[in-house]
């Protein structure tokens, strides 16, 4: 068996995010970028699953669309484990052309499963996998926090209001990954750095599709106002300030 | 003529033995790999003659320090006389050495009073094994066969000193009565042989020629039990000394081939089809062939004494970590693995390896990398390079270290700081006072004397930021000629290294070097110990050779040639003690800067009960900061506290941002925080300044 997880190429958290071209774009300068948090725990499990013999997955693939300045995260996807990676040569403009993008390059090969990340940690669109499994015509599982196997089984667990659910489905699917699908993301050793060098990295042409959003526009949210600090004595001017300034009381 | 073929036989036997050992060792020894070079041979047969022949590191201890020294300057003394018993068992002569005279009598005379005192002492250690419980000679690691091994080797030197003294009795006794004289004096054994009952001249010459058979054929015999016992200390320890690292305590070694690869991965124009072969050897030691020829050597002159153990922060508090097993561990693996290795080759595996089935994750996580174990050790033993080579192990072969760790790592790749802080954010920490910034000088064309080095503490704990922006005022006062790297300051990589990520150290490690280098950086100025160090120590073999100075080295330099003056009133009626940090004191030395910056301040200094090279660590080192403690029965920190509680000091002060955070956190858990503060040496110095 095959996986293929959608890894998204996403700014690191603690990026200061500006923006560019009239508050339409968001400014890549000076960006560390990293693999897509959630992409990250969904390739984690599927190379636990891959690691573990019992169970009959045998090549992990990570897939990606994003331009030359990708590679880096790719590499670094090679690195934590996956056999080979495939990058389709674009910008990803929004979720609907992503998961076209993927799509495409999918239905040719034989992946009896596809993991995607439930959002990313940019744009937190949330909305690549459900369309992805949509293009492919295959089934989707949304909010997956676990993936076992059974036998021939693949038994899914979600998280929903106050337990778990679980649920089975013959491959192949789209598993929509939750937090908690992996322990911990898994980082590079050294031996998977240097085995990363020699990986496959395909890289694809763009298929043609259309983008059906337009970004109008960016908007920073207002700078806090500073902390103000009250003597623990002084409750009087605490609760003026509550009052006349904060207007909460 | 008889006593002399037999002589030569039981010569001929322990020889063939001890050649068959040697062999036997030395294949073993080609097992291991590479280790440092023996250059430097002046300072190796100094340090020889100081902590070996003049035995300072066992001293340590006193008393049972200088019992050991007299033992061992006795076995020096007695082995000129063990000698003279093999030239006389093979030409059949007696006290052959007689000729030398007044020097005999030197060498014999106090040979005789040293047989005494070692046989006195000897009873001693065997009393204290056998019927006190020493605490230093218990631990997991100390199985029944560990005691048996040290009871058997005492017991032997107890035999060989009794008849290395019936021996002498008896031949004073038997020459005196004979009428002729003594060769040599014998000063206990003349008294001894006053007292003996009459007998006869025979039975004196028998009863010599026993006690001489008996000692050679004990020494025979002991030379080939060693090799095999715990006491092969007794041939390895001075050799052991000899072959000492020579390197600060402080420093670890470089790995040469991460440091190809990260090389070739900051290189945007290496081609990944140039990279060498996959067929790299492990990195790290996971099983006994991956160590140092010296890390074995280290396990071989171990004798156990466990003073290590003894001074071990994770071990003091109830963690699974001791340094002794690490070694005990070691030579047993290798005992068990290396006949296998030597018949099948490297490939050879019984399924099991040195960490896992001997030392676990849990030891080897405990380390503090405080040192404390290697500077005790009597004979130069280094257990936490070894530690860290585990841990290289663990986290570049297989992702193992704790959960905390793998995030600071990743903390550090992406954002240079072990938290999630942005680059950006790092001259936050300035309220309003005027700082140099590097690139700004440096685009002015000028070249300010020092770099300070803030550190991702400096920059980003709450309560460090504090002693940064004191530190700040005292330069700034000063006139100092300064900048920092601001925005372009990065985590100096000293946490990697420790945690076991060597290839991520090294990345910052250059990063950091190509920084410094293109802005002509001479001197380093900071207020953390653990860049001082790996800026000092470590960055040199990778391009990056600087003067480093500890802020204490530098405050301290400012009152002994510059005058400053510290002594206002501001501690007037105050008591300050002060907390080594490991990584200034036992990494490199340096105990008297800080406590000359207090004595200028005209407070009173009072001593903790551990300190200088004694000193506890506060816990933090070694990357402990950054995960939770392993498990044991209490926190180093609190333990370090305590400690200094203990002086009734009103000042706790410390040079180090983790030794800052670890014992604040002390201070309020024994709920002393309003009695007693706790300063890093920079806010005292502003305080003293007024500023």
């Amino acid at each position: 068996m095959k996986i293929l997880v959608c890894v998204g190429n996403v700014p690191d958290t603690t990026t200061k995010v500006r923006f560019a071209e009239k508050n339409t774009k968001f400014d890549t300068n000076g960006v560390q970028w990293v693999i897509n948090p959630w992409d990250e725990l969904a390739l984690t499990r599927a190379l636990e699953l891959k690691e573990d013999s019992s169970n009959p997955v045998v090549h992990v693939t990570v897939a990606t669309v994003g331009r030359a300045g990708a590679e880096p995260t790719m590499r670094k996807a090679l690195a934590i484990g996956a056999d080979d990676a495939i990058r389709i040569d674009t910008d990803p403009e929004d979720s609907s052309f992503v998961a076209y993008q993927l799509a495409e390059v999918i239905k040719n090969e034989d992946y009896q499963l596809v993991l995607c990340g439930i959002e990313s940690s940019d744009y937190n669109g949330a909305a690549v996998g459900g369309m992805l499994s949509e293009y492919l015509d295959l089934p989707s599982v949304s909010a997956v926090t676990g993936m076992t196997f059974e036998g021939a089984d693949i038994i899914l667990s979600r998280e929903i209001d106050g337990g778990i659910e679980e649920v089975s489905l013959p491959a192949p699917f789209v598993a929509v990954v939750q937090k908690g699908i992996a322990k911990e993301p898994r980082i590079p050793a050294m031996r998977g750095i240097m085995m990363a060098r020699k990986k496959p990295l395909k890289v694809v042409e763009v298929a043609e599709a259309e983008t059906l959003t337009n970004m109008t526009e960016f908007e920073m949210p207002k700078p806090k106002p500073p902390c103000k600090m009250i003597e623990a004595e002084n409750v009087a001017e605490l609760v003026d300030l509550l009052q006349n300034e904060a207007k909460v009381l | 003529m008889i006593k002399q073929l037999l002589f030569a036989g039981a010569l001929l036997l322990t020889l063939g033995v001890m050649f068959y050992t040697l062999k036997r060792l030395i294949k073993i020894f080609s097992l291991t790999k590479k280790g440092f070079p023996i250059n430097n041979i002046g300072k190796r047969i100094g340090i020889t003659l100081r902590v070996a022949m003049g035995q300072t590191k066992i001293m340590r201890k006193p008393v049972i320090g200088l019992m050991h020294a007299l033992v061992f300057w006795g076995f020096c003394v007695i082995l000129i006389g063990s000698v003279e018993m093999l030239i006389d068992g093979l030409a059949g002569t007696e006290r052959i050495l007689g000729f030398l005279g007044v020097v005999y009598d030197i060498i014999f005379g106090s040979g005789d009073v040293f047989a005494f005192l070692i046989l006195i002492f000897i009873a001693a250690f065997i009393f204290r094994r056998v019927f006190m419980r020493i605490s230093r000679f218990q631990g997991i690691e100390m199985k029944h066969k560990s005691h048996v091994d040290a009871n058997v080797a005492l017991s032997l030197i107890f035999l060989l000193m009794l008849t290395l003294l019936g021996m002498n009795i008896f031949y004073v006794q038997h020459t005196i009565i004979n009428g002729h004289s003594v060769t040599g004096v014998y000063p206990v054994s003349s008294i001894i042989a006053d007292w003996l009952p009459e007998m006869s001249i025979s039975t004196l010459s028998n009863l010599h020629e026993i006690n001489w058979w008996v000692h050679i054929l004990l020494i025979f015999f002991f030379a080939n039990y060693l090799p095999y016992s715990k006491h092969f200390h007794v041939f390895l320890s001075v050799p052991n000394v000899f072959l000492s690292r020579l390197e600060p305590l402080g420093k670890l070694d470089n790995m040469d081939h991460v440091t190809r690869e990260v090389k070739m991965m900051l290189d945007p124009n290496a081609s990944f089809d140039d990279s060498p072969d996959e067929d790299i050897q492990r990195f790290g030691v996971l099983d006994c062939e991956d160590v140092s020829w010296k890390n074995y050597f280290d396990s071989l002159a171990c004798t156990q004494c466990g003073r290590c153990t003894e001074v071990c922060p994770a071990n003091q508090t109830g963690k699974m970590l001791s340094p002794r097993k690490i070694m005990m561990d070691l030579r047993e693996r290798m005992d068990e693995k290396s006949k296998g290795l030597l018949l099948d080759g490297t490939d050879y595996s019984d399924g099991k390896s040195l960490i896992k089935d001997y030392i676990s994750a849990e030891e080897i996580w405990a380390c503090t990398t405080c040192n404390a174990c290697a500077q005790e050790c009597p004979i130069n033993i280094n257990h936490p390079s070894l530690i860290v080579d585990m841990r290289r192990y663990i986290v570049m072969e297989e992702s193992g270290a704790p959960a905390e760790l793998n995030s600071i790592f990743t903390n550090i790749e992406n954002n240079g700081a072990p938290w999630q802080f942005s680059q950006e954010d790092r001259m936050l920490w300035n309220d309003d006072a005027e700082v140099p910034v590097l690139a700004d000088l440096f685009n002015q064309d000028k070249r300010p004397e020092f770099l300070l080095w803030i550190g991702s503490s400096g920059a980003f704990d709450d309560r460090y930021k504090k002693v940064t922006r004191a530190f700040i005022k005292v330069l700034n006062h000063l006139k100092i000629d300064y900048a920092v790297l601001g925005t372009e300051e990065s985590s100096s990589g000293d946490v990697a290294r420790r945690g076991g990520n060597e290839m991520l150290f090294q990345m910052q490690a250059m990063m950091n070097i190509e920084l410094f280098n293109g802005y002509e950086v001479k001197k380093i100025l900071t207020c953390d110990p653990h860049a001082y160090n790996t800026f000092k120590n470590e960055y040199p073999v990778l391009g990056g050779e600087y003067e480093v100075i500890h802020h204490s080295q530098f405050l301290s330099k400012l009152i002994s040639e510059e005058g400053l003056d510290l002594s206002n009133k501001s501690f007037d009626g105050k008591t300050i003690t002060f907390h080594d940090p490991c990584y200034l004191g036992r990494g490199n030395g340096e105990y008297q800067a800080p406590r000359q910056v207090i004595n200028n301040m005209g407070a009173t200094f009072t001593e903790m009960k551990r300190n200088k090279s004694f000193a506890l660590c506060c816990g933090a080192g070694g990357a402990q900061m950054f995960k939770e403690a392993e498990k044991g029965d209490r926190e180093v920190f609190m333990a370090r506290t305590e400690e200094a509680l203990e002086t009734g000091a009103d000042i706790i002060a410390t040079a180090c941002p983790y030794c800052m955070v670890m014992i604040t956190d002390g201070l309020k858990y024994s709920n002393k925080e309003t009695e007693v503060k706790n300063y890093d040496l920079a806010e005292l110095v502003a305080d003293s300044l007024d500023i």
